[in-house]
């Protein structure tokens, strides 16, 4: 795909390529996997669709931890506030007020897009490490408030019995298509973003945030978009992932290993890409498949990874594999044809 | 009455607090990272304190001599072979970094020692207390404040005062300029990290004796020590002492408010120190 775009000061019209053939390729691959996710009640077992339905959580809440730190900047290890509160939210209106649960998980999104504004107001100001442990705090204050709120059930926890007025193959088909536009949603969603004239912007600033500010870029502002819009996308998997397990308690939902899945990932596979994030994403499932009955010491092994990639391979397994071949599955690059001068 | 002695336990808290908080303060405040398994070290601290305490019957004091020289060493070696190589401008390696090795020692933690919540033995020391009117004051809390405040002012007198601290100080504003004047900036972080870890190792015993701890702690601890550093002012050590003294305070009153309440109240006081004075209480803006 090329466009044509008009400079000002009577120079050639430029031809910008920004889509390439293993873009296209991949996207079809795309479409056709999501199609086959909705279609998976028909085809797939009850274990099956649980595991993928995991998987494509862990996508969402990595994908959207990308965006933070990939591009925004802000490195935060307590995403899990966002993921928590909208589980909750969606629990709440279900369970207690009696709105349909499927409904419910659209509705609850407005749950961590509230929480995100404060929690940035006040994060910001604190430098790039603090703001880190900062959003842990803000995590472990929504974990003590939930723990002594009754309306919640507390500490105990809740149940989603509202979900047996449905049968196992309607509940399937509702967290299926609900998990297709997560995916949409957070992956598709960050691809057209980066594509757009905001990916341009995202693009520098990821790459010096200052030099960006100064071609232009509203640094701050587009920081706190990026965090609000990350909390949503974070809230959507929660709530998902939460509905899938029919229950819910403040340890499941605020724990800090949903940060260390999010870190893991997005490290392991690619700061700053898409590709990454899946990457990362199926080599967690499969890893957490074969080897998380070695409980402790598969965690220090990951632990012991997450390191060694922060000292001396940051760019992940997908920049290792960018420099055997340039075939970008989500191409954001435009790559300038002809024109634009001599 | 009841107040009173809420605000007196929160000051000896603090003392606890101070002895996390100064390193976080003295890392950060030199090469603007933030170790996120401050706490995890200090539980490893801890650990290894019990069972040189069980295993060689060593009482506190002898203790101290023992595991402050073992905490400072890890320090080191932490600086040289993983830090160093983190140190810039953009946060993320250092975080990252340090944040694997967190869930890796915590694990590696529960592997050795199990999950179970354990102490160190003080031979009496911990159990002891002055009675005044109707507040009981404990010795060993005593002996805490006391070591942190030494600890805090021997820390500022050897940054005012020493070529040590002297270099430091130089690295810490201007990393480059410090190379030019003869400053080797990676020795300097290594010695750093060395002496922030080796108040590790007095936290450490002190935490073991006051209380509990186990594998999993480690992470409340690091929140502890950073709410503090912020709440007393970032880059002053004498700040993160009295941000000490706040948490504590904070923490015990809430906790006579309510018992469910208590952590939750040190979380609130540090928003409201961001909401309303973000510099912190001693910082200056």
């Amino acid at each position: 795909m090329t466009m044509s775009i008009n400079i000002p000061g009577g120079l050639p019209r430029a031809r910008v390529r920004s889509q390439t053939v293993s873009g296209i390729v991949a996207m079809i691959i795309g479409i056709g996997l999501l199609a086959a996710l909705v279609a998976m009640p028909w085809w797939a077992g009850q274990g099956t669709i649980r595991s993928v339905v995991e998987l494509c959580c862990y996508i969402a809440i990595a994908q959207m931890w990308n965006l933070l730190a990939g591009y925004g900047g802000l490195v935060s290890v307590g995403q899990q506030a966002f993921s928590g509160v909208a589980a909750y939210m969606m629990f709440a209106l279900a369970q207690n007020m009696g709105v349909n649960p499927f409904v419910a998980v659209p509705l609850c999104l407005i749950a961590p897009a509230i929480l995100a504004v404060p929690t940035y107001a006040l994060l910001h100001r604190l430098d790039g490490p603090y703001f880190a442990i900062g959003t842990w705090v803000v995590a472990e204050v929504v974990r003590l408030l939930t723990t002594n709120f009754s309306y919640v059930n507390a500490g105990a926890g809740m149940s989603l019995r509202v979900m047996t007025q449905y049968s196992a193959h309607e509940r399937a088909i509702g967290v299926t298509i609900l998990c297709a536009l997560m995916l949409l949603v957070t992956v598709g969603g960050t691809y057209w973003l980066l594509r757009s004239r905001y990916g341009l912007a995202l693009t520098a600033m990821r790459d010096n945030p200052v030099s960006a500010a100064s071609q232009g870029v509203n640094v701050s502002r587009l920081r706190f978009l990026l965090f609000v819009a990350g909390a949503v996308g974070t809230g959507l998997a929660g709530a998902i992932y939460f509905m899938a397990q029919l229950r819910i308690t403040p340890d499941s939902a605020y724990g800090p290993q949903w940060a260390t899945v999010a870190i893991f990932i997005v490290m392991i596979g690619g700061i700053g890409s898409i590709e990454g994030v899946l990457i990362g994403s199926f080599i967690y499932f499969f890893a957490d498949r074969w080897f998380g009955e070695y409980g402790a010491t598969y965690l220090v092994v990951l632990g012991v990874l997450t390191l060694l990639v922060a000292l001396f391979a940051r760019g992940g397994v997908w920049s290792l594999v960018n420099k055997l071949v340039d075939a970008p599955w989500f191409p954001t690059r435009r790559v300038l044809v002809s024109g634009g001068g001599q | 009455m009841q107040w009173l002695d809420g605000f007196i336990q929160g000051i000896l808290l603090g003392g606890l607090y101070a002895q996390y908080a100064l390193g976080m303060a003295l890392m950060f405040g030199v090469m603007r990272i933030v170790n996120i398994s401050h706490g995890d070290l200090m539980i490893l601290l801890a650990l290894i304190g019990v069972s040189l305490s069980v295993s060689f019957g060593l009482g506190p004091f002898v203790l101290l001599l023992v595991l402050v020289p073992i905490a400072a060493a890890i320090g080191y070696v932490l600086q040289r072979g993983i830090l160093n190589r983190v140190v810039s401008q953009d946060p993320l390696p250092s975080i990252i970094a340090t944040f694997g090795l967190s869930i890796a020692l915590q694990n590696a933690m529960q592997q050795i020692w199990s999950a179970d919540t354990r102490s160190i033995p003080g031979g009496g020391i911990e159990q002891a207390s002055w009675q005044i009117g109707t507040i009981f004051i404990g010795v060993l809390p005593v002996i805490v404040l006391i070591v942190a405040t030494a600890l805090t002012g021997g820390i500022d007198a050897l940054l005012r005062f020493t070529k040590f601290g002297r270099a430091l100080r130089a690295s810490a504003a201007d990393v480059e300029a410090a190379a030019l004047t003869g400053v080797n900036p990676q020795a300097v972080y290594a010695w750093a990290t060395a002496l922030a870890v080796g108040i590790l190792g007095f936290a450490a015993v002190f935490q073991g004796l006051r209380s509990t701890v186990a594998p999993s702690d480690g992470p409340a601890q690091l929140i502890y020590a950073f709410e503090a550093v912020i709440i007393g002012g970032m880059g002053s050590i004498w700040g993160a002492f009295l941000g000490s003294m706040v948490l504590g305070v904070s923490q015990a009153i809430g906790f006579r408010i309510n018992p469910g309440f208590g952590i939750l109240a040190g979380h609130l006081v540090f928003l409201a120190v961001l909401a309303f004075r973000p510099q912190g209480i001693f910082g200056r803006s």
